[in-house]
């Protein structure tokens, strides 16, 4: 095969991924940020969470590409990166995520999880936007025992629009989220007050 | 074509793409420069400084349309720069009359106390710290409650920020705020933040100038959170590498 042949190809594959077409971010929430916060600060509990409910009004993008307006997405499913977030910060915080006889359980729900961008003259303003419920059950009874709603959002001016600015955008925000959420008193009531289910017989 | 010259090509096919998706993959992102201060019982919040209140629109319309005027002269290159100053001039003036209107109304709002206020009872939500108290000023040398830790924090800006394109635009309330955790008599910085607080809800302009109670109840809120999530991230920070 010649290069002129492949030619059509390599273009096809560098319009793709140079605008064309949808822009994935790599969101993540980074492992070496999370610490032990207040939410170690209660005895090691057996942790259930849940799969995580994406409940956003608009499910295929979390925003449109600044003047091309082509989407621009996640390249993992935002349930996957709120799951692997919530399995970082409860794991770090000395506690086990398991999937059986919790005493625990989390139920998450991601409401918002959005990149939107307003245009100056001669700069773009970002805001990333994560909002997670998380509901936190008994792992005995079944009760719901706390309800809360962690809001993370980033906000910051750039002269260039650039994907490594949108991907920190999202970044921030979510840690925001997590660590509202880490270090809040009444979630760590929450699990304090949380008993595990009986064994079971046999 | 020769075998040879087929896997040329295709190798520098895949080094293009590789180069294309590596350029995409994330880098590391640096953690926030902290320290454990598990040892801090004592704390004293200090918010310092001048705090300005805006509203902030980013606003492109009067730059385009001084690009269109200058379409048609063929002096544009030269004379953008001068409509770059005087977008910023209009914008400026534009945002300080929305920031005069809005101001007037809101102006017995005090950032310092709020902030400090909502920082400190987050801090005394925690259990972690046996006393908190607010300062409106550096404690003397022979202050003999003599915290293990000042908290100095500092609004360089808050009022409300356009967030949204739209017709209308939507904004939102902002505070700018950060702080630093020094040992007193020592110099040494255990902790610095910095956080661009904005909140979750939006509206037009026109809510906030037409209420100003409504107005003055967001600037509230957003305050409380910016000293809220100050007190997040300090706890956060805590025990980091522990």
């Amino acid at each position: 095969m010649s290069l002129r042949r492949l030619a059509p190809v390599s273009l096809v594959l560098v319009l793709s991924l140079n605008g064309c077409g949808s822009t994935a971010l790599d969101v993540r929430y980074p492992e070496q940020g999370v610490n032990r916060a207040l939410l170690a600060s209660v005895a090691p509990r057996r942790v259930r969470i849940d799969h995580v409910v994406d409940r956003r009004l608009e499910t295929a993008r979390v925003g449109i590409k600044p003047g091309g307006g082509s989407d621009i997405v996640t390249s993992r499913p935002v349930a996957d990166i709120v799951q692997e977030a919530l399995d970082l910060e409860v794991t770090r915080n000395g506690h086990q995520v398991v999937s059986d006889r919790p005493e625990v359980v989390l139920r998450p729900v991601v409401e918002v999880f959005s990149l939107d961008a307003v245009q100056g003259y001669a700069s773009w303003q970002y805001v990333g936007k994560v909002v997670i419920t998380l509901s936190v059950a008994d792992g005995r009874t079944g009760d719901t025992l706390l309800t809360r709603r962690y809001v993370g959002i980033r906000r910051r001016d750039v002269d260039k629009p650039d994907e490594d600015q949108w991907r920190e955008v999202m970044d921030t925000a979510l840690a925001r989220a997590m660590h509202d959420l880490a270090t809040d008193p009444d979630l760590v009531a929450a699990l304090g007050a949380s008993r595990p289910p009986p064994a079971s017989a046999g | 074509m020769s075998q040879n010259g087929v896997g040329r090509d295709r190798s520098i096919v895949l080094v293009v793409v590789l180069l294309l998706i590596s350029g995409c993959a994330s880098a590391p992102t640096p953690g926030p420069t902290a320290h454990p201060f598990d040892e801090v019982r004592r704390l004293a919040i200090i918010v310092s400084g001048d705090s300005s209140f805006s509203v902030v629109g980013h606003n492109a319309e009067p730059g385009r349309t001084f690009d269109e005027i200058l379409a048609w002269y063929p002096t544009q290159a030269w004379m953008r720069p001068l409509a770059r100053i005087l977008h910023k001039g209009i914008n400026w003036a534009l945002e300080l009359g929305q920031t005069a209107t809005i101001s007037g109304r809101v102006d017995d709002i005090s950032p310092r106390t709020v902030v400090a206020a909502a920082m400190a009872q987050k801090l005394r939500a925690t259990g972690w710290f046996d006393e908190i108290r607010m300062l409106d000023r550096e404690p003397p040398a022979e202050d003999p409650w003599r915290e293990d830790a000042l908290v100095r924090v500092t609004i360089p800006a808050w009022g409300f920020v356009r967030v949204r394109e739209g017709d209308p635009d939507l904004l939102a309330g902002f505070a700018d705020v950060r702080a630093y955790l020094t040992i007193p008599g020592t110099g040494i910085s255990r902790w610095e933040g910095s956080q661009d607080v904005t909140a979750p809800e939006q509206f037009p302009i026109d809510t906030f100038r037409k209420d100003p109670d409504f107005a003055r109840q967001q600037l509230v809120g957003v305050l409380e959170r910016a000293g809220q999530r100050l007190a997040n991230e300090l706890m956060y920070a805590r025990s980091a590498g522990r």
